[in-house]
């Protein structure tokens, strides 16, 4: 019992990084109708920029975990306006290939900056005491990615919703030319969306770093392709679907972890993918896909 | 009001639009017809900087609009119903409004009432999804988003397209009570007969070309018009 709920709890906080993640992958193609496969490596700077400010620079960590969310949104907005807008009329397999493209342009020059040996993540949530609750230890630092997830989610609930810029979203998600017809600038809103996806990859970076507690240049690629699963898992293009995606991609995962073995996991969770997309071809929430002439 | 000077424009290598010129005066109602694949909606989505002409020039306010960008257009008075309606199916009927206050938010009380009164379907529907709207209420929503955004001219892409015989007469009407209020209004449309009725002025196009002007009154009577659109 107390294995069942602390595999619980540390699938929830894993699904909750995923889930953070995977809201950057769908948000973008929900508004961009592209695939962004260079978001996983947002992560990895998002990481690097806290070892930089927090070890070597010494700053206090909470301001390095500031530094890294401007760096990620700056990082995020300048990838669309570089890479991705001059190819806005371009066929979706460009696109798609300049993402891939992207994602190893960033991952050399991380090897360049940092080399290609692994460095460790500081400590930001030591001081975080752990909750005991009879037998079950929690961890600070996994109540505060549970606590914090929630919080970020409901935000952004919130904003799409009843705000005006994020029903502008919603307005361009649905209809590009029909939103400029209405005054709305589509480019600015993939501007938006690509700050809030890359905000949502540090923040994650900041609770997967302090997990895994090494960052080495490929360390986007792994977290990056489980949240585009659990993305898809979701339903792509939906919001509430990546943040339930995310989070039961996490959960299986670390139940196959805890009950089958470890090595299968990552087959267990793909395993679950594939089957889910057989009998729901639009993924749990996704709405059917419409293609419009 | 709005000037289009010799437009060229291409799909690709389709000649769609081949030396096209009109205008609108403030006050008027114009109206576009033509054949299916003549070019009325090119020449609306031109004007609205979706596409753009090789050649000549569009003014609007005595200013040239031909290489600014689309969604600026709106805050300058110039709004578009598109062809089909286009309005956003997921959002609510209030959310779509407010979409076509984007530009003038202050003015979203106001405009939403305005709306209401003289769409009160709207009104009794205001929380209900776009989507599960009918056909004739989609014509209305699309109508009056573009309202909410204050437009000096309203360009209109066959609202009466697929709707009911009194349906059609009540976006007519409407059109007419807009005139009134004093705005000035493009229309595109099918129905030729209903649209020289209560056109100033119109423009027949035929593949591409504007073969045809003159008053409302004028064309209606005219036997090249009577026989090809009017049945006879
Ligand atoms: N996206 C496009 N790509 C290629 N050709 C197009 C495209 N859109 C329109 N055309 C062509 O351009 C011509 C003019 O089309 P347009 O839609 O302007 O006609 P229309 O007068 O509005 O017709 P309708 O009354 O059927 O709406 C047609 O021959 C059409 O096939
Ligand atoms: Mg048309």
């Amino acid at each position: 019992m107390i294995t069942l709920i602390q595999a619980l709890l540390n699938g929830l906080s894993l699904g909750s990084i995923y889930a953070l993640i995977a809201l950057g992958y769908t948000m973008v193609y929900g508004i961009a109708k592209m695939l962004n496969f260079a978001h996983g490596d947002v992560i990895m700077v998002g990481a690097y920029a806290v070892i930089t400010s927090v070890v070597q620079a010494k700053m206090p960590g909470v301001l390095g975990v500031v530094v890294s969310i401007a760096i990620c949104a700056l990082l995020g907005v300048t990838i669309e306006f570089l890479a991705y807008r001059p190819l806005r009329k371009a066929a979706s397999l460009t696109v798609l290939i300049t993402a891939i493209g992207v994602s190893y342009l960033l991952q050399n020059v991380a090897q360049l900056i940092y080399g290609t040996e692994q460095k460790a993540f500081p400590e930001l949530f030591d001081s975080i005491p752990t909750l005991t609750l009879g037998e079950v230890s929690i961890e600070g630092s996994l109540l505060l990615t549970l606590g914090l997830t929630a919080v970020i989610m409901a935000a952004l609930t919130l904003f799409i919703n009843y705000t005006r810029v994020g029903k502008a979203m919603r307005a361009v998600s649905e209809d590009k030319e029909a939103a400029e017809l209405m005054g709305i600038s589509v480019n600015r809103t993939i501007t938006v969306t690509f700050a809030i996806g890359s905000v949502l990859a540090a923040v994650a970076s900041v609770f997967y770093g302090a997990s895994y507690t090494y960052i080495r240049p490929t360390t986007g690629a792994m977290p990056g392709i489980k949240a585009f699963t659990a993305a898809v898992f979701g339903g792509i293009g939906s919001i509430p679907g990546a943040m339930l995606g995310g989070i039961l991609l996490g959960v299986i995962e670390q139940m196959s972890k805890t009950y089958i073995s470890t090595k299968w996991s990552d087959a267990i969770v793909f395993g679950v993918l594939v089957l889910v997309l057989v009998i729901k071809p639009t993924g749990l929430l996704g709405k059917k896909i419409s293609e419009k002439v | 009001m709005l000037q289009v000077n010799n437009i060229n424009v291409f799909y690709g290598k389709i000649h769609a639009l081949k030396d096209v010129s009109l205008n609108v005066n403030q006050g008027e109602i114009v109206a576009l017809i033509g054949a299916n694949g003549a070019g009325k909606s090119t020449t609306l989505k031109t004007i609205s900087g979706m596409l753009r002409s090789r050649t000549g020039d569009i003014t609007f306010m005595d200013e040239s609009i031909s290489h600014i960008d689309p969604y600026k257009l709106i805050s300058r008075g110039l709004a578009h119903v598109p062809e089909g309606r286009r309005v956003f199916l997921q959002m609510t009927v209030q959310e779509n409004l407010e979409m076509g206050a984007y530009t003038c938010k202050d003015h979203t009380k106001e405009g939403l009432e305005d709306v209401y009164n003289r769409f009160p379907r709207l009104l009794h529907r205001k929380n209900q999804i776009a989507g599960t709207l009918s056909g004739g209420e989609q014509q209305m929503l699309a109508m009056g988003r573009a309202l909410m955004g204050q437009p000096k001219l309203l360009m209109l892409d066959e609202p009466s397209m697929g709707l009911a015989p009194i349906l059609v007469q009540f976006i007519f009407d409407m059109i007419l009570e807009l005139k009134s209020a004093g705005a000035t209004i493009l229309l595109v449309e099918q129905n030729a007969e209903m649209a020289l009725k209560i056109a100033d002025r119109a423009y027949v196009m035929e593949s591409g070309r504007i073969v045809l002007s003159g008053t409302g009154e004028e064309l209606a009577n005219s036997d090249a018009i009577k026989k090809a659109y009017l049945g006879g």
